[in-house]
């Protein structure tokens, strides 16, 4: 069988280019999606044609290459061997995206059997999401990339689930959505009812009432409804993209216990980075190579005990991920700032915490001379008090502090202080209030009550914004939303910019006296020349410090790309670069990691504790148990719109970097 | 937002089949635009007044909340054409401002015309559901499950850009002015808005289509409907209702003249 998908020009991408007048949403929205369409037919059927033909000079070398791997536990499937009872078969795969040089398969064969549990593993970009869909004749059904295959066997009826929750609902009530499917299918209205109750029980969504607003529900039951409309298909074949990534350790957990109630009697195929939950009823795993090529195949047992240095590689959260990532301590005490850490925080320095100053590591005393005394021309720019330990003059301190939301308090916190050093996890029940109180902080929501940064004690709301946000960095949740060039340097530079402008201000103002005549002077020629001049003046410094500072986040050599044509964890990180660049002292993060692959959110953990190390105070929302038990100072836990406890979990400000140093990210 | 636009009681044009109502207020619409003189214009916004009121199912307070918006909506469409408008009797000048009679006159019918207009609409959309109306549409007329579900995921989107923009409106209050003049910064405003939502809604909606396939949708396909959109009696009943409203404002207009003027369009 040989077919090629019918192709066609990008509609919504292109429209959105043209309405903006440049390429870079359209190739953004590409990157992002994954699904992309080739430019015209010719140049798909030419580029197959061409890998077909370096298939045939290539063929000794990579024959060559296939048998060379350390084990094959079971070499992948020969093409020629039909099973009966195969549920999916691929042979000779290849396909290609547009825009991109490469193919993403050559020649994949694939073959998994009726009933089969298997798990798909590789780095990101490997394809495996990908096969999935071309497993679930999704390609080139629906989304149409040019395909080549000697065989292709998709299962009669396959149901799948996304990993976005938001976006796998056309209607807004949870009745709707399932009677969706079963429109679809044709079903008499007498008999939907009835289904539609059997699917929500079987999935173990007990809900009071099945007319009920999807956006009511929690994003772990959102997976779950996805799951259960895919079942009204009555499939023989489960398909799975990541349906976790984007959920809480609980929703997680709520998800695979339905996966696993409902794939008795099905196939089932997995894509999925966190492997703790399916781990142990997967009766075969694949590992994918970052070219899209099978590196092993078998049962998990086995291509674990095997492959756990690639399993680390490519960034899968696999079981004991974390103690891989922990550096202090094994093997690499030789570290100068990892000498005399303690080794676990359930250890010593439980004392630090309450008393900072005896923990006082070296190399803090001429530090601590530039930041204690903050004159005038210092506190506007350049050296924030980034010391660590040494003086016990709180970053931020917090008294009787609430934030409102339409005049509700959303969150409350009654004494609370974040010192040099700190890296507080903030925990908590989605809807706690957790991201009002980072935004409260920042100054974006209404507060009342004390909030003093360092010896600041702003009055009104537009002070205090300018307050939180001289002393404050905040890194959002979609790093997409805090991009505002097009360029990675620029983002970098926009903040440097703005300070520089700002300090610019600040001398200039001093100078003069009443407000008109301030505005007065801003506007005259002269003064505009001035200031282009001084601009002008500073532009090297930016440049230099602006490299300096990505090179510093692994970003170097990205300086010309779009921020929106980088990966996901280099997005992320980004937007840390672009909020620290400048030095402010405290960092407040929602939920850094979520959504990553361990690779990048070890990286991205490396980063937050070597800045705490250096002596910022971070703050960050977390779902993650391992980080508030083995990275945090302190842990604050909100229940109900209050701070509920502030308990220091033992590891000592003055503590090392703890993890490990090569798990940098792509 | 739901909670602000559910209805507290259900009236006969709540039950009403959704597509049977929108010809009903459609030929509303043609009347209204058709009126031509200012008693029947002012009999029909005081008579839908009272309707929206009675049978749009929502408290009083809501109702007159949302109505408070045709204030406005009379004083644009009537104010330029009093001031403006052309007339031989005046009756004040000012500069370019020349009030005549006629112009007053035709700008208060202009007026009356937009608050029936407003109110005719308002109860339409009140009193009808999203889900109902594309439900509707596609069992009485055909309309193609193509366009009436893209529709209905569409608004299910719309909700999640708006909190979109909240954040990017915080994000880039925490960025800062970049050393921008205020002034340059306005002119890049709507840029910095669109790219990043404009990105992720055209992401969202693909996702979202991928979704919807995979569930087997296919336009093509003979399918059948969750609700069904039976005609009943209270398509008679809301029939009757608006039936009886117009022709109780043209009545009055004939027997009770408020203005007692002619047709609007030649001399008073």
């Amino acid at each position: 069988m040989r077919w090629i998908a019918e192709t066609k020009r990008p509609k919504p991408e292109e429209a959105a280019g043209s309405a903006l007048s440049g390429p870079s949403v359209a190739e953004a929205v590409g990157e992002a999606s994954e699904i992309r369409r080739i430019e015209a037919t010719a140049a798909a059927e030419s580029a197959l044609h061409a890998g077909e033909e370096a298939k045939r000079l290539e063929v000794p070398a990579e024959t060559g290459e296939r048998r060379q791997p350390k084990l094959h536990v079971r070499t992948a499937e020969p093409a020629e061997r039909t099973t009966h009872d195969a549920a999916a078969e691929v042979a000779g795969l290849r396909l290609k995206f547009p825009g991109v040089p490469d193919l993403l398969f050559r020649d994949l064969s694939l073959s998994i059997r009726q009933g089969e549990k298997v798990l798909l593993l590789g780095p990101s970009g490997c394809g495996k999401s990908t096969l999935l869909q071309v497993l679930g004749g999704v390609i080139p059904r629906v989304t149409e990339v040019p395909l080549k295959a000697d065989r292709l066997k998709v299962p009669d009826s396959a149901g799948m689930v996304f990993q976005d929750p938001d976006t796998q609902f056309c209607m807004p009530y949870v009745d709707e959505e399932l009677a969706f499917v079963l429109e679809n299918l044709a079903v008499p209205r007498e008999d939907m009812r009835a289904r539609i109750e059997a699917a929500l029980l079987e999935v173990g969504l007990h809900l009071p009432d099945i007319h009920m607003p999807i956006g009511s529900l929690s994003q772990g039951m959102k997976q779950r409804l996805a799951l259960a409309s895919v079942l009204l298909l009555e499939p023989d074949t489960l398909l799975l993209d990541e349906p976790s990534a984007l959920l809480d350790p609980e929703g997680r957990r709520a998800i695979w216990a339905a996966v696993r109630r409902v794939s008795e009697q099905r196939t089932v195929i997995v894509v999925e980075h966190r492997i703790d939950e399916v781990l142990d009823w997967m009766d075969r795993v694949i590992v994918f190579r970052g070219d899209g090529s099978v590196l092993a195949d078998g049962p998990a047992a086995e291509v674990f005990r095997l492959y756990r240095a690639e399993l680390r590689e490519y960034g899968i959260w696999y079981p004991g991920a974390w103690e891989d990532a922990l550096a202090v301590g094994r093997g690499d005490a030789a570290r100068p700032e990892a000498a005399g850490a303690p080794e676990l925080p359930a250890g010593a320095a439980a004392s630090a915490a309450s008393c900072p100053a005896s923990a006082a590591p070296h190399g803090t005393s001429e530090n601590a001379a530039v930041s204690e005394k903050p004159h005038p021309a210092n506190r506007a720019s350049k050296q924030p008090p980034v010391a660590r330990g040494a003086f016990s003059e709180p970053l931020l301190r917090l008294e009787n502090f609430r934030v409102l939301r339409g005049g509700r308090a959303v969150c409350a916190v009654d004494r609370a202080a974040v010192m040099p050093g700190d890296l507080i996890a903030l925990t908590g029940p989605n809807g706690a209030g957790k991201s009002s109180l980072l935004l409260g902080l920042m100054g974006l929501l209404p507060r009342q009550g004390e909030c003093r940064f360092g010896t600041d004690d702003p009055a009104g709301r537009r002070e205090e914004r300018q307050a939180a946000a001289k002393h404050a960095a905040f890194v959002f949740q979609n790093p997409e939303f805090q991009f505002v060039t097009d360029r990675v340097l620029d983002e970098v530079a926009f903040t440097l910019r703005g300070e520089a402008a700002a300090a610019a201000q600040a001398g200039e103002d001093s100078g003069r006296r009443g407000a008109a005549a301030r505005l007065l002077a801003r506007w005259s020629p002269r003064e505009k020349r001035r200031r282009a001049r001084l601009a002008a003046q500073a532009e090297p410094e930016i440049a230099r410090r602006a490299a300096d500072c990505l090179a510093r986040f692994g970003l170097g050599g990205y300086e010309d790309r779009h921020p929106y044509l980088l990966s996901l964890g280099q997005k992320r990180r980004l937007s840390v670069a672009s909020s620290v660049v400048t030095n402010k002292p405290l960092l407040l993060l929602d939920e850094p990691t979520f959504g990553q692959d361990a690779r990048n959110a070890f990286a991205m953990l490396r980063l937050c504790d070597e800045l705490r190390a250096a002596g910022h105070a971070i703050l960050m929302i977390t779902h993650e148990p391992e980080i508030a038990e083995l990275l945090a100072t302190q842990v604050w836990q909100i229940e109900d719109g209050r701070l509920k406890s502030a308990s220091p979990t033992g590891r000592s400000r003055s503590d090392g970097i703890r993890l490990r140093e090569e798990a940098t990210a792509r | 937002m739901n909670g602000f636009f559910a209805p507290a009681r259900r009236t006969a044009l709540h039950r009403a089949n959704p597509a049977l109502k929108l010809t009903l207020f459609v030929g509303l619409f043609i009347l209204t635009m058709l009126t031509h003189t200012i008693d029947a214009s002012f009999y029909l916004a005081c008579v839908f007044l009272l309707l929206l009121f009675a049978a749009s199912g929502y408290p009083l307070w809501k109702t007159a909340l949302l109505v408070s918006g045709f204030a406005l909506a009379f004083a644009s469409a009537s104010l330029t054409m009093i001031l403006f408008g052309k007339g031989s009797e005046i009756w004040w000048t000012f500069g370019p401002i020349a009030i005549s009679k006629e112009s007053f006159y035709r700008g208060l019918h202009l007026g009356f015309r937009s608050i029936a207009f407003g109110c005719q609409g308002l109860l339409f959309v009140l009193t009808t559901t999203s889900t109902g109306l594309f439900y509707a549409l596609m069992q009485r007329f055909k309309l193609g499950p193509k366009y009436a579900y893209s529709f209905m995921a569409s608004i299910r989107l719309l909700p999640m850009t708006v909190e979109e923009l909240r954040v990017r409106r915080d994000a880039l209050a925490v960025r800062g002015g970049g050393g921008f003049t205020p002034f340059g910064a306005l002119l890049r405003l709507p840029e910095r808005y669109a790219l990043p939502l404009l990105a992720q809604s055209i992401r969202r909606a693909q996702r979202t289509a991928a979704a919807m396939e995979v569930k087997r949708f296919d336009a093509r396909s003979r399918r059948t409907y969750y609700y069904s959109s039976p005609v009943t009696a209270a398509d008679a009943a809301a029939w009757l209702l608006l039936a009886a409203a117009a022709a109780a404002a043209f009545w009055l207009a004939g027997t009770l003249p408020v203005f007692g003027l002619g047709d609007m369009r030649t001399g008073l």
